[in-house]
């Protein structure tokens, strides 16, 4: 039982049909000489049993058996074969010599099945524990390092690699030969290229299909929507701002506070953006404290905008605010003036009081 | 949450959880007592006279006792009269602030760990644990706390703090445990039982037993505690407090201290890949595949810093702590929005012009001011044109160079000059294992972690906004 490694039920089946191959082809008189293959003298073909008694299906072991097996080309279904498994155990020892012997004759063993079956139990067993019992070479499972050592060092062949034998590339043949007329219908272009070409077409169209349809999905990102309050709004009359007053009504629909306050000692009525320097969140106006505080990070802003505390790095973002021609005030969002920068100087972005 | 209810309708709510949440306990610590009994680890840990011995048990089971009076107490409609007394919870209201707290947890994290043999015996250690459950339940009868903790969105954060003490307690225990193997030359724990086994069903069951539990328990807590909804977006209305995801707090408590292009953008991805740089620049090959203190000092040290202090507490302070405004709030304090709280806050350039050297802050340069101080008439036409392109750059380092020159020398001192300074004294021997580029990595992501504490130090003690503040190009460090 020196196996290398494990068999697949395909190599089980295939080594046990050549070993009946060969004990079929020749003539063994120890087979002849058993009992059983008296008692089962009658024609009986091969599929008819499959019981634990000896019976012709243990075809190896009876002389009359031998034509009608070699009659079906020497090969067995799966069936036969572990039913003669079976009848070989039933057999007992008796059997034993006539089974090793055709195995130790032939030039390619592959006695692994037999070998298996005849140190198995005689009793009879299913396929699976027969499958198991051929593959079975080792424990099943998972093993400790300590166990991996101690098979290495019991098997140290187990180790070495299979030699791998590659055969060689058959010659190519006559007619696969490339002939030198296919080369020139090939170079010329015959009525299958024409064919062939005509996939480009296809090809083509779906692709400039596709090209359409993409510039057409395109459209889907600039709807027909206006999604913004429009940039320039009129807030009211200039009384309507009294000094030092935030008026907050506007930050719900327009995002802007409109104030009159004092800017470096100038009365001024300008509009501050509400958006924080920091994050880009909304602050809110707190009267109490005089200031426009962040929510999300605490960054706080005086009356004119400047930043004070918090991480906001910059003073929040006047717009632009003029009086219009009707006197009211107009404020434009379009239009951005950036206290770092000095663009509070401009007079664009407030209206002195 | 609690808004609307009468005080007597708020303590037949906190009742009707606290009663259950008590006997929870008395359950936990009887469960305890059991095991001990069963499993034969019974110690005697007060010998009374006449030869009375109490084992560990015993004393389990009596918390468990009082866990049980406190549930009848508690749900028998007396909540009220368990609670923390009114003067320290205004103490520790008075107390606490941001630098309080980040301070705090600091220390109590340095103690953990250098105590760690004392805090991780079981009996410390289940103490610990008790107490804090108390901890929890006596300040379930103030409102305001209530309020916080009870809030659906905030129920993971608290399940958080208690989920991350068991778990750093079992690594830590094990690893204590390893470590003293290790001194009496024994090997870790866990190469004693190093039996592989199989993925089915050893593996593949157990999770999915995991895999039903914990859905069964969300759609439990989903069925429990249903997300709240607020009022419909709106861009121009923030809610007040406005907050990231909780997993995201520790990030919005850096953006009070950073630029948003630094804290929102540089620094978390600095996170990602330093964390990712971690198995390059790891040479330490002890602690594989077993917990271990000793070993690892240095990474185990600069790991649960980052994690547990930079990370997790900024979570906690960021959910529980911080109010409307982003102002801090202590445990047992009213949520006022109009609580003041003034951070006057200063750019080092201000601090340092203004303050300290009495002038006006520098301003900047452009070319045409160069060109004009020579003599115009030699420069040809296309200077103009130049000024266009070069200006900005001009002025951008003109800013740098000028007038934010003492924030921009602390930096580069900061991140150029204290590597090779910490490979020649105190990292000497990483810089020899290392080699200079894994050992320059290693040093900058350190100290890029480490800037935040710093940060927060400074703005704390000297209202320092920005070391280097140039809004103009929107360059804040």
């Amino acid at each position: 039982m020196a196996e290398k490694k494990k068999m697949s039920v395909a190599d089980i089946l295939a080594a046990a049909r050549k070993t009946d191959g060969g004990s079929a082809a020749s003539e063994e008189p120890a087979q002849a000489e058993s009992a059983q293959a008296e008692s089962a003298a009658a024609p009986v073909e091969n599929e008819s049993a499959a019981d634990a008694s000896p019976k012709p299906t243990g075809t190896k072991s009876t002389g009359k058996a031998k034509p009608a097996k070699s009659a079906s080309g020497g090969r067995l279904s799966v069936a036969e074969m572990m039913a003669m498994a079976r009848g070989e155990k039933a057999g007992g020892t008796a059997e034993k010599p006539a089974t090793k012997k055709p195995a130790a004759g032939k030039p390619k063993p592959a006695a692994k099945k037999t070998a298996a079956a005849k140190a198995a139990p005689a009793e009879p067993r299913d396929t699976a524990s027969i499958l198991a019992a051929a593959r079975k070479s080792s424990k099943a499972g998972p093993m400790s390092k300590a166990e991996a050592a101690a098979k290495e060092k019991a098997d140290p062949k187990a180790k070495a690699k299979p030699k791998i034998i590659v055969p060689p590339m058959p010659s190519k043949p006559a007619y696969a030969m490339p002939t030198p007329a296919a080369a020139k219908s090939k170079s010329k272009g015959a009525g299958q290229e024409e064919r062939r070409d005509f996939l480009w077409v296809g090809f083509g169209a779906l692709a400039a299909v596709t090209g359409i349809w993409s510039l057409a999905s395109l459209k889907f990102l600039f709807p027909n929507v206006r999604r913004e309050p429009p940039s320039k709004f009129k807030v009211g009359f200039p009384d309507a701002f009294p000094a030092g007053q935030v008026q907050t009504k506007f930050k719900a629909q327009y995002g802007v506070w409109v104030a009159n306050a004092e800017y470096n000692g100038q009365a001024q009525i300008y509009a501050l953006k509400s958006v924080c320097t920091h994050l880009g969140c909304t602050p809110s106006w707190l009267d109490a404290e005089q200031k426009y505080k962040c929510p999300c990070h605490g960054s706080g802003f005086y009356k004119d905008g400047i930043n004070f505390e918090g991480p906001a790095p910059r003073p929040l973002e006047r717009c632009a605010i003029r009086i219009a021609d009707d006197g009211q005030i107009e404020v434009d969002k379009s239009r951005i003036f950036q206290e770092e920068m000095g663009q509070w100087e401009d007079p664009s972005c407030y209206i002195p009081v | 949450m609690t808004h609307g209810l009468t005080d007597a309708q708020f303590f037949e709510k906190v009742s009707s959880f606290l009663g259950p949440f008590y006997i929870a306990l008395a359950l936990m610590n009887g469960l305890a007592a059991l095991y001990l009994w069963r499993s034969g680890q019974l110690k005697t840990w007060l010998k009374l006279a006449k030869g009375i011995e109490i084992p560990n048990a015993i004393v389990w089971l009596a918390v468990a006792m009082g866990f049980a009076i406190l549930g009848a107490v508690a749900g028998g409609g007396m909540a009220e009269s368990l609670s923390l007394p009114e003067s320290f919870r205004e103490a520790i209201n008075k107390s606490t602030g941001p630098v309080i707290y980040s301070a705090g947890t600091t220390v109590i994290l340095i103690i953990l760990f250098f105590f760690r043999e004392f805090f991780v015996r079981p009996a410390v250690a289940w103490t610990i644990w008790n107490l804090m459950w108390l901890f929890l339940g006596l300040s379930m009868t103030d409102r305001d706390f209530f309020e916080i903790v009870a809030k659906p969105d905030n129920v993971p954060i608290v399940m958080l703090v208690f989920l991350l003490a068991f778990f750093t307690w079992l690594g830590t225990s094990q690893a204590v445990i390893n470590d003293r193997r290790k001194e009496n030359g024994e090997p870790p724990m866990e190469k004693l039982d190093n039996e592989k086994v199989l993925v089915w069903p050893d593996l593949v069951y157990p999770e999915l037993i995991c895999m039903i539990a914990l859905t069964a328990f969300l759609i439990f807590w989903a069925i429990a505690l249903p997300a709240p909804l607020e009022e419909a977006a709106s861009s121009v209305k923030t809610p007040n407090p406005s907050k990231a995801p909780w997993y995201f707090l520790g990030l919005q408590e850096m953006l009070v201290y950073y630029d948003p292009w630094m804290a929102g953008v540089v620094l978390p991805s600095l996170i990602v890949a330093g964390l990712m740089a971690i198995p390059y620049l790891d040479f330490n090959k002890a602690g594989n595949g077993y917990y271990t203190i000793k070993e690892r000092m240095f990474s185990y040290s600069i790991f649960q810093f980052g994690f547990l202090e930079m990370w997790i507490t900024l979570i906690v302070l960021g959910t529980l702590l911080r109010g409307p405004n982003w102002n801090f709030f202590g445990p047992y304090e009213h949520w006022d929005a109009h609580k003041v709280q003034a951070l006057n806050n200063v750019n080092l350039s201000e601090f340092f012009w203004e303050n300290m050297l009495g002038r006006s802050l520098p301003g900047t340069l452009a070319l045409a001011d160069i060109s004009a101080s020579l003599d115009p008439s030699n420069w040809p036409s296309w200077i103009a044109w130049l000024g266009g392109i070069a200006d900005p750059f001009l002025q951008f380092f003109s800013l740098l160079f000028g007038r934010e020159l003492p924030g921009t020398l602390l930096v580069l001192g900061y991140f150029i000059a204290l590597p090779p300074l910490m490979a020649l004294t105190v990292l000497r021997n990483f810089y020899k294992r290392m080699g200079f580029i894994r050992f320059m990595v290693m040093a900058n992501l350190l100290l890029f972690m480490g800037s935040l504490p710093i940060k927060m130090l400074l703005r704390w003690i000297f209202d320092l906004k920005y070391l280097i503040s140039i809004p103009e190009y929107f360059f804040n460090f």
